[in-house]
């Protein structure tokens, strides 16, 4: 086949790996959420508080600047509940960027009826819902856990006692905090895009099943005085997840915590719903019962 | 090695038997997939694909099973869907390109097969503009030239000439000829359009409620020792037609004086005017027909659909 020549001729050159098909799918996905001049300002109004942090780890390890700024002022300690207030931040502003990005990634594809021809590709549903949340994963990390570990970095470099060996359990818990609130995301995000078509209303999707479970979840706790209604609080699950892998104490009523295994249950049920989601939605073909 | 092969295949969607028990193997260039709507020709297509699991029997493409086999099937083939089915946002040659590397091709290379299949088919003025800026015609180019640029060695068309007015229809056509003759690719052509068939294909494939009603090589059944001859005649058919069926015609007269006769061999035109000068009868017009794709679907779609073995024409 040539341009010139106007005639057909068969490929006869190296094929990629099976594997590397996911790539392909992420690579695209990844093009397609940074299209929009949207993303990449959500993305620099993200990094103004991981700035605001900086200065403040900056002020508290360095005497001079403390004494020109603060006028010897007592300041805050950079300890975790500093660094669970960065992590905090970071993954609530991570949830706005999913809900922007997330619908981008699936409902173009599903919008122009794209599956039959994406699916009849060496690529399997698995691979492509895979590709999806790998790019929608990759797209999160650098608004939490990465902002989170470099400015542990930096308190870590600032400060003049042995503070980095110290506080190694902060740096595990911002890891592991952003890694499943970012997991859990992506998961979701693409679960809700790829059941609604527009993207605003995917948007809000979104938004509405983080948000307005958590208003159910209170009238629970509320009418029948029990604790157990916060497992449809993903705000206070994550919020109390959060202070236990950060150590940090936590601040609601004793008899209102929550067993871990009770919150990672709910999460992984809640996942697995957005699974059979995916697996009922991301077809090649729709097969019409009866 | 056949390009299809089915054994006992049979495909059961949403509790309901859509494809019965289909015995056959597919060896043409270019094998047209004919029936009427509801017949099953998408759901064959869309598991020679791996989109269905057969609930009994195979299917091979290429020797290779669609049930275990999916990922090579699919580097095999190149499919255009009936649908509308793209990414709207992307532009002509970015979706092409995107769609080669899913088929394995290097991005270099993608890129390249990209720009030269959009100027096959002729959108190469139009290759950086938005898909969801085309037309529907243009719609249709774009299909075919994603599922020709990773190369594959069967191209899957499901109504390719669907909504296109006549000079793009004209174009497709021209176009599936071209690939045919180039030799390198088999063609699967879906289509209700029986003239689409018929230009394109040596080989077709009828079905009919699910079930195969005709697996025949269109050349060789229009070699066939089947003698058409249409009259149009002034007088009393009735008597000719008897006289006519003396001699081993098959004939059906029509209100207007028109006859159909199949002439068995022997019984030429000059026999036809004796006879109807023997029953009072005088012949106005001559009409000597081969056997047309129309006339293979019909009597395959007048067939006994509860029968369940191969129908060969």
């Amino acid at each position: 086949m040539s341009v010139y020549k106007h005639a057909y001729s068969a490929y006869t050159g190296r094929l990629t790996p099976l594997w590397s098909r996911v790539v392909v799918v992420v690579r695209y996905a990844v093009e397609e959420a940074l299209s929009s001049r949207i993303t990449i300002g959500l993305f620099t109004l993200s990094m103004l508080p991981v700035f605001v942090y900086m200065v403040g780890i900056y002020l508290a390890n360095n005497t001079l600047a403390r004494t020109l700024v603060l006028h010897r002022n007592p300041v805050f300690e950079i300890d975790a509940r500093y660094f669970l207030n960065v992590l905090e931040t970071q993954c609530w502003i991570a949830l706005g960027i999913a809900g922007w990005i997330a619908p981008r990634l699936v409902s173009f594809d599903l919008a122009d009826n794209a599956l039959p021809i994406l699916l009849s590709h060496p690529v399997s549903r698995f691979g492509y819902v895979l590709g999806k949340f790998i790019a929608l994963f990759a797209c999160l990390s650098p608004v939490t856990w990465l902002p989170c570990l470099l400015l542990f970095a930096y308190q870590g470099y600032s400060s003049a006692q042995p503070w980095f060996v110290t506080n190694l359990r902060i740096a595990g818990g911002l890891l592991a905090g952003s890694l499943l609130w970012i997991a859990f995301l992506s998961i979701l995000g693409l679960a809700l895009s790829s059941w609604v078509k527009w993207r605003v209303v995917a948007t809000g999707a979104i938004f509405a099943v983080v948000f307005v479970p958590a208003g159910i979840g209170g009238i629970i706790t509320g009418v029948l005085r029990t604790k157990w209604g916060f497992l449809l609080n993903v705000p206070v699950m994550m919020t109390q997840l959060w202070q236990r892998f950060l150590g940090e104490p936590e601040v609601m009523r004793a008899d209102l915590h929550l067993p871990t295994v009770a919150i990672l249950i709910v999460l992984t049920l809640a996942c697995a719903i957005c699974v059979m989601m995916l697996n009922a939605r991301i077809r090649g073909r729709e097969v019409v019962r009866g | 090695m056949s390009v299809i092969k089915l054994d006992a295949f049979e495909v059961r969607l949403g509790g309901r038997v859509v494809l019965d028990g289909l015995n056959g193997e597919l060896h043409g260039k270019a094998i047209g997939l004919l029936g009427p709507n509801g017949a099953g020709k998408s759901t064959l297509i869309n598991t020679l694909l791996g989109f269905h699991i057969p609930s009994r029997g195979s299917a091979h493409v290429f020797e290779m099973d669609t049930r275990h086999e999916r990922a090579r099937i699919r580097q095999t083939v190149g499919y255009m869907p009936e649908n509308d089915s793209f990414i709207g946002s992307m532009t002509g040659v970015r979706f092409v390109r995107y769609m080669a590397e899913l088929a394995g091709l290097p991005p270099r290379e993608a890129l390249e097969r990209a720009h030269e299949a959009l100027f096959y088919v002729g959108l190469g003025e139009v290759r950086y503009r938005k898909i969801n800026t085309y037309s529907l015609g243009m719609k249709q180019l774009i299909k075919l030239a994603q599922a020709l640029a990773h190369g594959p060695r069967l191209l899957i068309l499901d109504e390719p000439t669907n909504g296109l007015d006549p000079m793009a229809r004209q174009r497709m056509i021209q176009t599936l000829q071209q690939i045919r003759k180039e030799g390198s690719i088999h063609l699967l052509i879906s289509s209700h359009l029986l003239r689409d068939i018929d230009q394109t294909c040596d080989e077709v494939l009828i079905l009919k409620d699910g079930r195969i009603a005709a697996l025949c090589n269109i050349e060789e059944e229009r070699r066939s020792h089947r003698n058409f001859i249409e009259l149009v005649a002034v007088g009393p058919t009735k008597d000719f037609c008897e006289r006519l069926r003396g001699l081993g015609c098959e004939s059906a007269s029509f209100a207007d004086g028109r006859i159909k006769l199949v002439m068995p061999g022997g019984i030429g035109p000059q026999d036809l005017y004796v006879a109807a000068n023997q029953t009072g009868m005088q012949i106005r017009r001559i009409h000597r027909r081969r056997d047309s794709l129309e006339d293979i679907f019909m009597r395959a779609m007048e067939a006994d659909p509860n029968r369940r073995e191969l129908v060969r024409l």
